[in-house]
């Protein structure tokens, strides 16, 4: 019995230690740790940032698009500018959809460089038709 | 050829009998009232809570045939003009423009639209809930248009891709009934549009793309489908499929035997079946002469006795399901 309850003791001891080894070696090998701002900013760019951007159709800028992020509820809308700043960090491989009533929705991913996003919307190229079904019964043109 | 194999006949809403709706359903008509002024958030509130792709795909369906109206003062204006401008394909498209900006405006700011407006809405929603979904342009055949010479497009549908199998449905006709006189518009849901058994489709939806009838052999030729009867909204609650007559007009003598044939949905009491027969002047009641119901199979035999000229309606239950014409001669 004793056995069993030292030896998760032990090895609690040992996870210790080695966190311990672990942090002195990241202590001693990570160059920017406690270092200065402008060194913590290089390394986000590969991490979150915030994106901004700008949407238009062919003719002008677009506003009210909306802009969110995949499998979210995460998004803005463009303001009268066109212009957005999407108010959550983004990482890499995050998408955003970019959707407006009449425009066919684009996705874009976010990329290692991706920070200022320049889209164009385009028309949906679908033709506008209609045919209405009252339900009111066929009755056939007689000539008399 | 890969799309045509892959697909079946009857991919319609049977397939989905294990599943209940209800909570589809629901949820759809929790957000009533919801705008268009942000669509993937209307998307994700219609579907996050759902777990199958048809149940989502029901969600928004409902919904965009409950909170979208049908615009007849649009639909008359349009109409109009790509009838006026059909021969000059530049103005054509340049009214095409035009007026897609304003539907769209009106879209967003009314919910009222006309057909293409309903299937592109079930398309943006479905896609951005990662479901396939596409417009289908084509000719729909209803009792009011000039039905033996539609020469233009005429209707958008939508076609969805369900564990990986397509099927058709028509919200636009699903949502509910226009008034032409007063220019009004009131919500019916016709559940019967919802993956709708692709024969039945096609007796009134003819798709430009002929593929997209979903229908492996012996699909309608464009000559047949307009030679076909007029069916109505109420034959997609009550029936599978028409199978006979083929065609609407028919040319007999008295006291030819005429057969019908109808796949019902569900049973129905031989009592229930109805012709109602228009001379022109005045509209008579009848029983035809021999029903049988069986195996979900309805047959009519009649035969008619006078001379004359008649529109015959079908009736199922008290509601209208066909029309046919019948010349009757000595």
């Amino acid at each position: 019995m004793k056995q069993h309850v030292r030896l998760p003791q032990k090895n609690h001891l040992t996870t210790f230690s080695f966190i311990g080894l672990l942090l002195l070696t990241y202590f001693i090998s990570n160059p920017i740790f406690g270092q200065t701002e402008n060194e913590n900013k290089a390394t986000s760019i590969t991490k979150e940032r915030i994106i901004k951007g700008i949407v238009s159709d062919e003719t002008d800028v677009l506003l009210g698009v909306n802009i969110v992020q995949e499998g979210t509820v995460n998004g803005t809308t463009t303001n009268e500018k066109g212009e957005f700043t999407f108010p959550k960090k983004l990482n890499v491989g995050d998408v955003l959809l970019f959707s407006y009533i009449g425009y066919e929705t684009q996705k874009v991913v976010i990329k290692e460089d991706t920070s200022f996003i320049t889209l164009k919307l385009t028309l949906d190229a679908v033709t506008m038709i209609g045919t209405l079904d009252a339900g009111k019964p066929y009755k056939s043109k007689r000539k008399d | 050829m890969l799309f045509i194999t892959a697909n079946h006949s009857f991919a319609q809403i049977s397939d989905f009998n294990h599943i209940d709706f209800k909570k589809a359903d629901s949820i759809a008509l929790s957000y009533t009232n919801e705008g268009l002024y942000n669509l993937p958030k209307l998307a994700f509130q219609l579907t996050n809570d759902l777990d199958t792709d048809a149940e989502k795909f029901r969600s928004i369906y409902f919904w965009v045939c409950h909170n979208i109206s049908n615009n007849y003062s649009l639909y008359l204006r349009n109409k109009h003009q790509r009838h006026r401008l059909k021969n000059d394909s530049i103005k054509l498209k340049n009214w095409n423009d035009n007026f897609k900006k304003k539907l769209f405006k009106k879209l967003l700011k009314h919910n009222t639209t006309i057909c293409t407006g309903y299937a592109y809405l079930v398309r943006e929603l479905a896609n951005l809930a990662n479901i396939k979904c596409n417009i289908i342009q084509g000719y729909g055949r209803v009792s009011t248009t000039n039905i033996e010479t539609l020469d233009l497009p005429n209707h958008s549908w939508n076609a969805v891709k369900l564990n990986d199998k397509w099927y058709l449905c028509d919200p636009t006709w699903a949502s509910g009934i226009p008034n032409p006189k007063t220019n009004s518009f009131s919500f019916q849901y016709n559940n019967g549009f919802f993956l709708a058994e692709p024969k039945l489709f096609a007796v009134n939806h003819f798709p430009v793309d002929e593929k997209w009838s979903l229908i492996e052999d012996n699909a309608a030729t464009f000559k047949e489908f307009l030679a076909a009867p007029i069916i109505y909204g109420k034959a997609y609650e009550r029936l599978d499929n028409h199978i006979l007559p083929k065609e609407m007009h028919q040319t007999i003598k008295r006291f030819e035997n005429v057969r019908f044939e109808y796949q019902l949905k569900k049973q129905i009491q031989p009592k229930a079946v109805v012709f109602k027969i228009d001379n022109g002047t005045s509209i008579e009641k009848i029983e035809p002469m021999n029903i049988s119901v069986q195996n979900s199979t309805l047959k009519i035999e009649h035969q008619f006795t006078k001379k004359g000229f008649y529109d015959v309606h079908l009736y199922l239950e008290d509601h209208l399901i066909a029309t046919y014409t019948f010349k009757i001669k000595s």
